[in-house]
């Protein structure tokens, strides 16, 4: 078993050995082979969120049980996962961004630290104060709290190592997203696109905090870190430079300074392109009608050489959104799918705008982009040629016009899926993505710029998808090469938790009424566990080994934009298809409170 | 008017019959308080306060409207509460300009005279 393990991640990380890697990233990897530790978000830098682990399997998963579990003593929505390294299990807390380092061993608290954050920031994260956890390397923990600080704290200690600061939250700017340590930097980067922040990514030095290099999504050419005859995008259906001033000509004056763009999802790696991959969120305002043009590089897939930052390939999913639909999502590496006949090596990302995207991640060709709702109308394809979306005028907020209220657009700003990651398993090449199922209104109005001040310029009313199985959620199984959805699981809620697949065959994830669901891997509707936790689950499912057994843990809390702000803006209470009442249904079966769960068999 | 009427209403305190806002039918008011209405809409209000002003990661409005008089209300949205996540809005010329208009729209809505939601101006 061990040596299938070693074999399979030797293939995929064989050149940690090679020279010229630093060593933190080699710690990293050698870290996360070793599937007893889960040492990554997303257990490695493809962001498969896959384990080998075998313990716990089709067989034998509906006899799991609790082995122990930990209170944040937070409040509000708790996104993320524990790390564990060893004997040690690290875990966050949204704000104030409490870190706890325990012991597996006997669970006691090792070392905890509380940063000091001022309470001003809270108002500007108003989505919820969500945090979506830490990262390791080289004998550090980093926390990239909600006031902007990136910290690296001692992980046998939870001393304080050092610390800088990569935003402003006086002008809205601040963080949820987790820290990725890719090589020897930390990168990050930066909420804020209802406040008219200007998104980046920006990588630090891990030994010093130093900051190595730091790249805008939109503006001149040098702050984006473009060369304009080098960095390539899909055009006319082949790879082309994007050319001069490729951002600074699609908006109108000088509204890319306020432009969103923001870069808050989970990023990924590829150690032999040296590429990082990520996504960058909506253009602001929401208002479409005051930013004419594609607002690049909004929306965007980027793919960036991890030393110097300077970006390798871009392609805009969504030019000139007109729904919110941020395209931040997880970045998910995947070798060898089977694309019409041809094994690629891809990229695949599920995009807020429902449409699931598969490129090859070294050159960033455009290979396949197919809906995995079926219910998704805003577009009714995208043009394989131009790689743009064919829009549908009646779902066009732009068509519309402001203050007309354009109903019926699905899928819903939240998109068909939020930050909630999927997992990929290499063994079937199947993606299990946690989705939500729900639609909108969205009246579009005028608004002014104030820095600091929320620069939305939208009302929203959300609702179930018309005609469905009547819930706001799906957990399905997607075949990326072909772009089909291969089978879907409703749920009655979105499902907002980040999906955890292993080679015991099963699927995991947890809902928003606060179940830990398990599944079989083949066969999705096939549930064969749940167990009911204190809390609605946002948080990430994650699996590790200690002293030979297998254990799963998720983070329960409700909270996050599908906890707190999914009503907002219905007009009456009959509005939105009861969306008003399912939501408040919530009520029924959960409040807050965030608490690690942790499972093992008897 | 609406403004003499929101003088008014500060004068004479929570007197029932002195109102900062027309309203006919729930959801048609006066220029001012469409404008306050405005203002809560595009400074996002809603985020914290909830789409009908009943509290969400922040308080109710409509209970907060019933004991703040209008002064206490002006100083809370200029100078925020900050300890408590609440903002300062005097940065935004939107909210100084519309703060009467503000007040009465949440006043209205907190005395049940104006409903949630979409309004469109009195004629």
């Amino acid at each position: 078993m061990v040596l299938t393990r070693m074999c399979t991640w030797g293939v995929l990380f064989g050149l940690a050995a090679l020279p010229g890697l630093a060593l933190a990233n080699s710690e990293v990897i050698k870290l996360s082979q070793d599937a007893n530790n889960w040492a990554m978000q997303a257990g490695n830098m493809q962001n498969h969120r896959y384990s080998s682990l075998k313990q716990i399997s089709t067989h034998n998963v509906k006899d799991l049980r609790v082995a122990w579990t930990f209170s944040t003593g937070v409040l509000r929505g708790h996104e993320g996962g524990p790390l564990v390294i060893g004997d040690t299990l690290y875990i966050h807390s949204p704000f104030p961004n409490k870190v706890f380092a325990i012991a597996l061993a006997d669970q006691h608290i090792k070392w905890k630290y509380e940063p000091k954050q001022d309470p001003t920031v809270i108002p500007v994260m108003c989505c919820d104060t969500v945090n979506r956890g830490l990262a390791y390397a080289d004998g550090k923990i980093f926390l990239q709290q909600a006031d902007t600080n990136l910290v690296a704290l001692d992980a046998r200690t939870g001393k304080e190592l050092w610390k800088v600061k990569n935003g402003d939250p006086k002008k809205g700017e601040t963080n949820t997203n987790a820290p990725h340590v890719f090589k020897d930097k930390v990168i990050t980067g930066i909420s804020g696109g209802e406040f008219g922040v200007r998104g980046y990514v920006a990588a630090y030095d891990i030994k010093t905090g130093k900051q190595v290099w730091k790249a805008y999504s939109t503006g001149p050419d040098a702050e984006m870190l473009i060369d304009p005859d080098n960095t390539m995008t899909w055009t006319d259906g082949k790879m082309a430079p994007v050319g001069r001033d490729s951002s600074l000509k699609t908006w109108q004056g000088d509204q890319w300074k306020i432009g969103g763009g923001t870069t808050w999802g989970w990023y990924s790696y590829d150690p032999k392109l040296n590429l990082m991959y990520y996504g960058s969120g909506n253009p602001s305002t929401w208002n479409p009608t005051q930013r004419p043009g594609d607002n690049k590089w909004s929306m965007t897939i980027w793919a960036r050489d991890v030393d110097t930052g300077e970006a390798k390939w871009v392609y805009q999913m969504t030019p000139h959104d007109e729904w919110d639909f941020d395209g931040v999502n997880e970045m998910i590496l995947a070798d060898g799918v089977n694309v019409k006949g041809t094994p690629r090596n891809v990229v695949v990302h599920f995009d807020r705008n429902g449409f699931g995207y598969t490129l090859d991640r070294a050159t960033g060709e455009l290979l396949v982009a197919a809906k995995y709702d079926p219910k998704v109308n805003w577009a009714t394809h995208v043009d394989m040629r131009t790689g743009r979306p064919q829009v549908v005028a009646k779902y066009s907020t732009q068509v519309q016009g402001p203050d007309v209220d354009t109903k019926g657009v699905c899928p819903a700003a939240l998109g068909s899926k939020d930050q909630q990651p999927a997992a990929y398993n290499p063994g079937n090449k199947m993606f299990y993505v946690p989705t939500n199922h729900v639609c909108m209104n969205y009246e579009p109005f005028k608004v002014e710029y104030t820095a600091g001040q929320p620069y939305v310029g939208a009302t929203l009313s959300m609702f179930p998808a018309p005609g469905s199985h009547g819930g706001m959620g799906n957990f399905i199984m997607w075949d990326a090469g072909t772009g089909k959805i291969v089978k879907s699981k409703p749920e009655k809620f979105s499902v907002w938790s980040g999906a955890l697949v292993t080679a015991g065959g099963v699927a995991c994830y947890g809902t928003l009424e606060g179940y830990l669901k398990c599944v079989d891997a083949n066969d999705i509707s096939r549930e064969l566990y749940k167990f009911k936790t204190p809390s609605g689950i946002i948080g990430n499912v994650n699996t590790w080994e200690y002293k030979g057994k297998q254990y799963i843990g998720v983070l329960s809390g409700i909270g996050g934009w599908a906890g707190i702000g999914l009503a907002a803006g219905l007009e009456k209470d009959t509005d939105g298809l009861g969306a008003v009442g399912g939501y408040k249904e919530l009520s029924k079966y959960t409040e807050l409170g965030g608490v690690l769960t942790v499972f093992s068999l008897p | 008017m609406a403004f003499a009427l929101a003088g008014l209403g500060l004068c004479l305190g929570v007197a029932a019959d002195d109102k900062p806002y027309q309203v006919a039918g729930g959801n048609k008011v006066d220029k001012t308080t469409l404008e306050g209405w405005r203002t809560w809409r595009a400074l996002a209000c809603e985020r914290c306060h909830g789409a009908r002003q009943e509290g969400m990661v922040g308080p109710s409005l409509i209970e907060s409207l019933k004991r703040l008089s209008k002064d206490e209300f002006k100083e809370t949205v200029l100078k925020g509460r900050l300890d408590k996540g609440m903002p300062n809005f005097d940065g935004s010329k939107m909210v100084t300009e519309n703060i009467d208009g503000l007040y009465a729209y949440l006043k209205g809505r907190s005395d049940g005279a104006i409903q949630p939601g979409h309004l469109q101006e009195l004629k």
